[in-house]
């Protein structure tokens, strides 16, 4: 009874990254406003669930682009915090770029005859 | 950065561990209560909104797991994490990690012991230039039990040959090197002025004699080794181009080897080199003095021993029409061989090792199939544990890499021990040899030098790192040979069967019940076919020990001195030392008696003679029968031990003025002389001049010479005051209450002359045992291979055994819950193996009676159908084997 690899969770691995990022790129936020947030900006597309979610966190905040302390949620619970460093900031950048010119070649490809 | 912030990350993960997963833990619980807090605020009761967030939440065991992986380190520390449960995995089933280890570690270290034996004799090339294309060149005369190539004959093929670019060629000899301190007995070598070249040695100081120098009626110059040089002469310098005195004439050290050089021949290291100065005149007939040569060939580039040989045996063939008439009958049988140097070193010990190799190789195979048993076993019993761990959210890849780091740590453990195991193995073979060997005075031409079982080379069967490595990776090869197999069945998808209770009758496939029973038939047979194997030969070596071997080994010291130079060139000079000797030996205190003589017994013979039998017609010369000879004082018989049968020995009034006499033993008596032996007359032959009339006097009792297993020869005594030898061999009997002295054997030799030196000096006893050294170990390694071969078995029995039990445990416990009697179910379960046992112990006979016949040599006295070393072979198997399922603690722990 391992972890189920679904292609898509996959192919989110790559992006996943990049919506944490995105979506710290207004303020700092816990765990599961991380996940809010990435539903509200995707307009419900995307679900994140926690077992990807918190390896991401983590493996992000390890590599430098996150960083995390401990503080007070809005009903006072105690809650560990993400915020974007400024190396997250410039690969938040570097990377949406990336996926810019991805769209483009993609969307050109897709409706060449 | 990220470098830097990812090595932060792992120190903190691995040493701060506790901290890391509080906070982890902490985190999830709070992302837990904020999304209740969520619920809650639509109007989710607390409950509800507790078990929909955990819903959610997808489980925390299985969320904090996916966090640990995404860790830095985390592949390391779970390595870390695996090797620590597998220790107490390990340690928390003895007996099976006992069983395991044993196995293995056993089939380790017979492999490992027997790799380090083979890579040394056979593998790890020589240490000259160009060691591949070095041959042995011999010629075996089986009429007069020659084996060397005469020196006309090598001069003719030194100019014709074209398949060598070099033929070189040494003699072997001994002499006394006095005047340089304490006299001592050197071994010396004349070699050809190319055979140092060719080997590659460079003098450490001065230089190598040239061509022009090893000629007939050249310079007196010689090489010395470096041995020699220290401990002779003090390492000092300044002996280049002084001289030394061997043998009465005086040397010139013009060079010193270096002391890492070793001698193509495993029974000698030579202390001394002179020059061969071989005769340059190709011409062979019978009055001209000949030499036999030993000779080592260079083959061209490109050229093979084949072809070598090839050209060899022309050459024979056409030397043959060369040679005198009389020579013609001497070479009948002849044959040329052409040999590489290495194979012939290690000479017939080439084919057994191949075997032992092959043979230990599957006992290797063996006990990694006894220890995949043991663990399939293990993975059975603990399918449930396996199931719990894979439900909380292990991948199957982590649950087989945990199994594997398990195997490997087992496999680890029973490395060590089988490297321990092959180091003691090692230093058994290499300990067996006489402390004297490695001092300077013993070397003779007729004593095997250093008397290991493999000669000289046993020195260089070490545990060296190759071995090591060897042993490395053999651990691992192991571990995935026994170790991947119950991973992978162990942990299988279809793991919820095991869950879900006990209702599953759990059959192995069929295949693999076939595959069990084989190899536990296999190894029983093995184990009996062994174990009476090495009853026989410990039979026979009882037998051999028993043996009487015509002498008394008892109270009695021996010694050598040789007397040589130009002092004692003179027979009767010879003579008088002797006489002289004897005559202070028998004045030493505790003396019952002493004599000298050309050979002791168990010596190897030193001199035949041909001989023929009064009135018999008269056969051409290179035809007539020749037996060994032996000079002897008056007192050797008594002496030695040896009693004689009829007539009496030799005395005062055998000189060389009257008429030849003999004693003869009873093999010759028997052969020859039939009724009345004493007075018969028979002539003895030489070359030169005519036939010695000989009248026997006495009949003594077989004595063995050449080792303690020969069948006695034919043998004829001669007075040594009649056939003066230059090999003067003491032997001094003691009455028993005083202890001999060597050092008195060593003061009465130098007072009758001070420049001989005496050496070689031990108990008759301790000969004896020496001589019985290479039966000894090899019926030792066979007892011990055996008893291996046994406790891998019943290693095996036990390993079938508790899988069979294992996969049962269900039924046995259901049949016992419905009232059947203990020892009902007992022998239900037990009855398979017993029968397993039985069928092995028959084959196992069988494969007993194949084997002795391949050690018939071996065998003396024992036949080999040895129905005794059969029987008790069969009995202790099934006696093991019946022992282990009865006190399995799997059996009474179900």
């Amino acid at each position: 009874m391992g972890q189920a690899e679904s292609p898509q969770t996959n192919l989110l691995q790559g992006t996943l990254d990049l919506l944490v990022l995105k979506s710290l790129s207004t303020g700092e936020l816990h765990g599961l406003g991380v996940s809010r947030r990435i539903e509200q900006i995707t307009g419900e597309t995307f679900q994140v669930k926690p077992g990807s979610l918190f390896p991401a966190l983590h493996r992000m905040e390890e590599s430098g682009s996150l960083k995390s302390f401990w503080g007070e949620s809005e009903n006072n619970r105690r809650a560990k915090f993400y915020r974007l460093t400024k190396a997250g900031e410039r690969r938040l950048g570097v990377e949406a770029e990336e996926w810019g010119k991805i769209v483009a070649a993609m969307t050109s490809a897709l409706s060449s005859i | 950065m990220s470098i830097w912030s990812r090595s932060e990350s792992l120190l903190r993960n691995l040493f701060r561990r506790n901290k890391v997963e509080r906070h982890l833990d902490d985190e999830l619980q709070a992302y837990v209560a904020l999304m209740m807090d969520e619920k809650m605020a639509r109007g989710v009761s607390e409950e509800e909104a507790r078990r929909e967030a955990l819903v959610e939440l997808g489980g925390v065991t299985q969320v904090k797991q996916a966090v640990r992986e995404s860790w830095v380190g985390s592949n390391l520390e779970s390595v870390g994490q695996d090797i620590r449960f597998g220790w107490r995995m390990l340690k928390r089933s003895p007996s099976f990690t006992l069983a395991s280890v044993i196995s293995l570690g056993l089939g380790i270290g017979a492999t490992t012991a027997s790799f380090s034996a083979v890579y040394s004799l056979l593998i790890r090339p020589l240490a000259y230039p160009d060691a591949q294309r070095l041959v042995w060149i011999s010629n075996l005369w089986p009429k007069i039990h020659m084996d060397t190539v005469l020196s006309p004959d090598f001069v003719e093929a030194r100019s014709q040959s074209r398949s060598f670019e070099q033929l070189s060629a040494y003699t072997v000899g001994d002499d006394n090197l006095t005047d340089a301190g304490e006299p001592v007995r050197v071994s010396c070598v004349w070699v050809t002025a190319n055979f140092l070249p060719m080997l590659g040695a460079v003098p450490q100081l001065g230089r190598l004699f040239t061509e022009s120098e090893d000629k007939p009626g050249g310079p007196p110059f010689v090489l010395i080794s470096d041995r020699l040089w220290r401990h002779q002469f003090n390492a000092n310098p300044a002996i280049i181009n002084t001289s030394i005195t061997l043998d009465g004439g005086k040397q010139t050290v013009i060079g010193i080897l270096p002391p890492h050089f070793r001698f193509p021949d495993l029974q000698l290291e030579p202390d001394v080199y002179g020059p061969q100065r071989v005769d340059l005149d190709a011409s062979i007939s019978i009055s001209k003095r000949l030499t036999n040569l030993n000779v080592i060939g260079l083959l061209n580039a490109g050229v093979g021993a084949p072809e070598a040989l090839a050209e060899m045996r022309t050459f024979y063939a056409s030397r043959k029409a060369s040679y005198a008439p009389g020579f013609q009958n001497l070479m009948q049988g002849q044959q040329t061989r052409v040999d590489g140097l290495q194979g012939h070193l290690t000479g017939e010990d080439r084919k057994p090792l191949l075997i032992l190799m092959g043979a230990v190789a599957l006992v290797l195979l063996i006990a990694c199939a006894n220890v995949a048993n043991l663990q399939l076993a293990r993975a059975g019993m603990r399918r449930r544990e396996i199931s719990v761990r894979g439900a909380l959210g292990a991948s199957r890849t982590r649950l087989i890499r945990q199994f594997l780091a398990e195997s490997l740590l087992l496999a680890m453990i029973a490395a060590s021990l089988g490297f321990a195991i092959a180091w003691g193995v090692t230093a058994v073979i290499q300990r067996t040899q006489l402390p004297e060997a490695a001092s300077i005075n013993v070397y003779t031409q007729g004593v095997p030098l250093l008397r290991l079982p493999f000669g000289k080379l046993s020195l260089a069967i070490g545990v060296d790192g190759w071995v090591l490595a060897f042993t490395l990776g053999l651990a691992l090869l192991t571990t995935f040979l026994f170790g991947l197999l119950p991973a992978w069945r162990g942990t299988r998808p279809n793991l919820a069967r095991f869950l879900t209770g006990p209702a599953q009758r759990v059959t192995s496939g069929r295949e693999q019940k076939v595959l069990r029973r084989i190899l536990l038939v296999a190894e029983v047979a093995l184990g009996v076919a062994l174990l009476a194997c090495a009853g026989q030969l410990t039979r026979s070596f009882l037998h051999v020990l028993q043996a009487d071997p015509g002498f008394d080994a008892a109270n009695a010291l021996t010694g050598v001195t040789l007397l040589s130079g130009p002092k004692y060139q003179a027979g009767e000079t010879k003579n008088s030392f002797a006489e002289q000797l004897v005559s202070r030996l028998e004045g030493l205190p505790g003396t019952r008696s002493a004599a000298i003589s050309s050979i002791l017994p168990l010596d190897p013979y030193d001199a035949r003679s041909a001989f023929m039998m009064e009135g018999a017609p008269k056969p051409p010369m290179g035809m007539r029968p020749s037996v060994p000879v032996i000079s002897v004082t008056p007192g050797y018989f008594r002496a030695a031990g040896t009693p004689l049968l009829e007539g009496r020995t030799f005395n005062s009034e055998d000189s060389s003025n009257m008429g030849v006499v003999a004693v003869v033993n009873r093999a010759f008596a028997a052969r020859y002389l039939h009724e009345e032996a004493i007075g018969k007359r028979f002539d003895l032959n030489s070359w030169e001049g005519d036939p010695r009339p000989v009248t026997v006097v006495g009949v003594a009792v077989d004595t063995r010479h050449g080792g303690t297993e020969q069948a006695p020869e034919p043998e004829v005594y001669f007075p040594m005051a009649q056939f003066p030898q230059a090999a003067m061999r003491i032997i001094v009997r003691g009455d028993g209450a005083v202890a001999l002295s060597s050092q008195a054997m060593r003061n009465a030799v130098t007072a009758t002359d001070k420049e001989q030196p005496l050496f070689d000096v031990q108990t008759m006893e301790a000969r004896a045992q020496a001589s019985l050294g290479q039966r000894r170990l090899t019926t030792l390694l066979l007892l011990l291979f055996s008893i291996l071969a046994v406790l891998l078995a019943a290693v095996g029995v036990y390993g079938v055994f508790s899988y069979t039990v294992a996969q049962r445990a269900h039924e046995i416990a259901i049949r016992l819950a419905l009232g059947s009697a203990r020892a009902r179910v007992l022998r239900l379960v037990v009855a398979e193996a017993v029968w397993l046992v039985a069928a092995g112990g028959v084959i196992g006979l069988a494969g007993a009676f194949f084997l002795s016949k391949l050690l018939r040599n071996m065998l003396v006295g024992v036949s080999t159908h040895d129905a005794v070393s059969l029987c008790v072979a069969w009995l202790v198997m099934t006696a093991v084997g019946t022992l282990l399922q009865v006190s399995s603690r799997t059996w009474w722990r179900s």
